[in-house]
């Protein structure tokens, strides 16, 4: 198991700096941020020790061109979220056994939340459901946010620890089917320069989709450009190559089965 | 009288070494006594700006550590009176607060810290040509309102407009009745708004230094329960030495310049000396 966790150690590595670089604001997202929607606008957050206060700007500007050269690659490469979710994911005991059609559909769980999260961010001011401990030793402040946070934050809180504690049993469940920043991700990627493609050679054999922790195949729907799965593919089917340009790609494949000049809803 | 004159000089020379003598080894005792110690305080999550570097300067000299918290006093008291949190060292907003604490007995003493001042506050330059508060009451006057953040941020504003007078002109040009000052502090820097009613602290923080202008509010519109801080020792207090040690040094003249650069009157100085008696700041 961790031979195959450590397979890919070029991503580790870039996970476990990312995890050094933005992991504590990943925490104070889930733990302390006393806002409804968490790591927007916290340029003016009252809760002082918070690294996000620095971050948060750049953070989104970095993403945002990450999104249009990489795709989803923030998602497989940098997200604290993510590499939690894959060591939980680990052990699964459910690892591809949902039907594809039923993954598919929940898929679309993360538009669902992203587009509660627009509301409650654009329409409703980003509401503040917990007393902000603007400073203060770690655990006692988190301790003190659950004390005293409006029943809303701590169900909106659980609800993010129980899909993230999923992963136990559904490989990668929060950023499957729940991630508010994978669907928004996941819609700006089909403008994305770059990413890892099936090419014509592809035979179906789905070799890649049991490889990945996210049980998709390249260019298909909750792909994180992680990259596991092209060594699986024994008919050297997956390529890292430019989707926007399938002309300098003739025998690019964008989907099971399609034809190189298929559309590319599958990216939604 | 040569003798006399020696007399004194030898006095003098020997008072004054033992005097330096006794300095230096007090001082030298203060500045290890406490190295690792450690000391919980709490505050009042306003004072924050102001207890970091304080907190800072106290640990470089005594060697102590300081396990600061500062959040919303009303939370964190209610914390304390419960019993689900223990500190040893409170410094609360609202002087009942602290004499709640003391009747409980889960205060020991307290002492006034420091208080607040409410202002009128306008995007840098003044764009609307504010004049005092009476101008919130104008139609063309834009303001930004936050009734649903907590008391002092909130209720406290709406009092001071409503003994005013201009509570209902303020309430119906709000571009903005939101539940967090800092937020609405946002939107007037950027021009959005014309004036608000803030705590003098908030225009001092540093994501709106030099982006906002203050003006005075006349005491007789303030309500008094969020003005005056207090800082007390708790019956959880360790080492209660080093707790006595960390007020004091809170309450002292070096203190003073972190209260006083995050916007608060220090309740040691002589503005602050009036206010400790005009609102009765006493542990009685």
């Amino acid at each position: 198991m961790l031979k195959t966790f450590f397979s890919n150690w070029k991503r580790r590595i870039v996970q476990i700096v990312s995890l050094g670089l933005i992991g504590e604001w990943s925490f104070y997202g889930i733990f302390r941020c006393p806002f409804a929607v968490p790591y927007i606008g916290c340029g003016n957050c009252p809760v002082i020790q918070c690294p996000g206060r620095s971050l948060w700007l750049w953070s989104w500007i970095l993403i945002g061109g990450s999104v249009l050269v990489f795709g989803r690659a923030f998602c497989g490469w940098i997200c604290p979220g993510g590499l939690v979710s894959e060591i939980l994911s680990m052990g699964s005991f459910f690892k591809n056994k949902l039907k594809q059609r039923v993954s598919a559909g929940l898929a679309y769980g993360k538009y669902f939340v992203l587009t509660l999260a627009l509301y409650f961010f654009f329409l409703a001011q980003n509401p503040r459901w917990a007393i902000p401990i603007r400073t203060g030793d770690f655990f006692k402040s988190v301790g003190l946010t659950f004390e005293h946070a409006d029943p809303i934050w701590i169900y909106k809180t659980l609800f993010v620890l129980a899909a993230l504690g999923l992963g136990l049993a559904v490989p990668m469940f929060w950023c499957r089917f729940l991630c508010p920043t994978g669907g928004a991700i996941e819609i700006l990627s089909r403008f994305s320069l770059f990413g890892f493609l099936k090419n014509a050679r592809c035979s179906d054999c789905d070799q890649c989709r049991r490889r990945c922790h996210l049980e998709t195949r390249p260019s298909e729907i909750n792909c994180v450009q992680c990259g596991d799965c092209k060594e699986t593919c024994k008919p050297n089917a997956i390529e890292w190559k430019s989707p926007l340009a399938p002309w300098l790609n003739p025998d690019t494949n964008f989907g099971s089965g399609q034809a190189p000049s298929a559309d590319r809803t599958h990216f939604l | 009288m040569e003798k006399d004159r020696l007399n004194r000089r030898a006095f003098l020379k020997t008072g004054s070494l033992a005097l330096g003598a006794g300095l230096f080894t007090g001082a030298a005792a203060f500045a290890g006594s406490f190295t690792n110690s450690a000391l919980q305080a709490w505050s009042c999550g306003g004072l924050a700006e102001a207890f970091q570097p304080a907190n800072h300067a106290f640990e470089q000299k005594t060697g102590a550590a300081i396990a600061y918290t500062g959040a919303f006093a009303g939370a964190l008291g209610k914390s304390l009176l419960s019993g689900t949190s223990q500190t040893e060292v409170f410094a609360p907003r609202v002087l009942e607060l602290a004499r709640k604490l003391r009747a409980q007995g889960k205060m020991r003493w307290f002492e006034p810290l420091c208080f607040t001042r409410y202002v009128v506050a306008t995007p840098k330059g003044n764009p609307a040509g504010i004049e005092g508060i009476a101008d919130l009451a104008r139609d063309d006057v834009r303001t930004v309102l936050s009734p649903d953040a907590s008391p002092p941020g909130g209720k406290a504003s709406l009092i001071i407009m409503e003994k005013a007078g201009v509570i209902e002109k303020a309430r119906k040009n709000a571009v903005q009745l939101g539940d967090c000052v800092q937020t609405a502090m946002t939107v007037l820097a950027d021009g959005k708004a014309d004036a608000a009613v803030i705590e003098q602290r908030i225009s001092r923080l540093p994501c709106f230094a030099g982006r906002l202008e203050v003006l005075p509010i006349p005491e007789k519109f303030i309500p008094p329960a969020p003005v005056p801080f207090t800082i007390g020792m708790m019956k959880w207090a360790k080492n209660p030495d080093l707790a006595e040690a960390f007020i004091e040094y809170i309450l002292s003249e070096k203190s003073q310049r972190f209260f006083e650069a995050a916007g608060f009157i220090h309740a040691r100085s002589s503005e602050g000396r009036r206010l400790t008696r005009k609102y009765g700041v006493i542990d009685a």
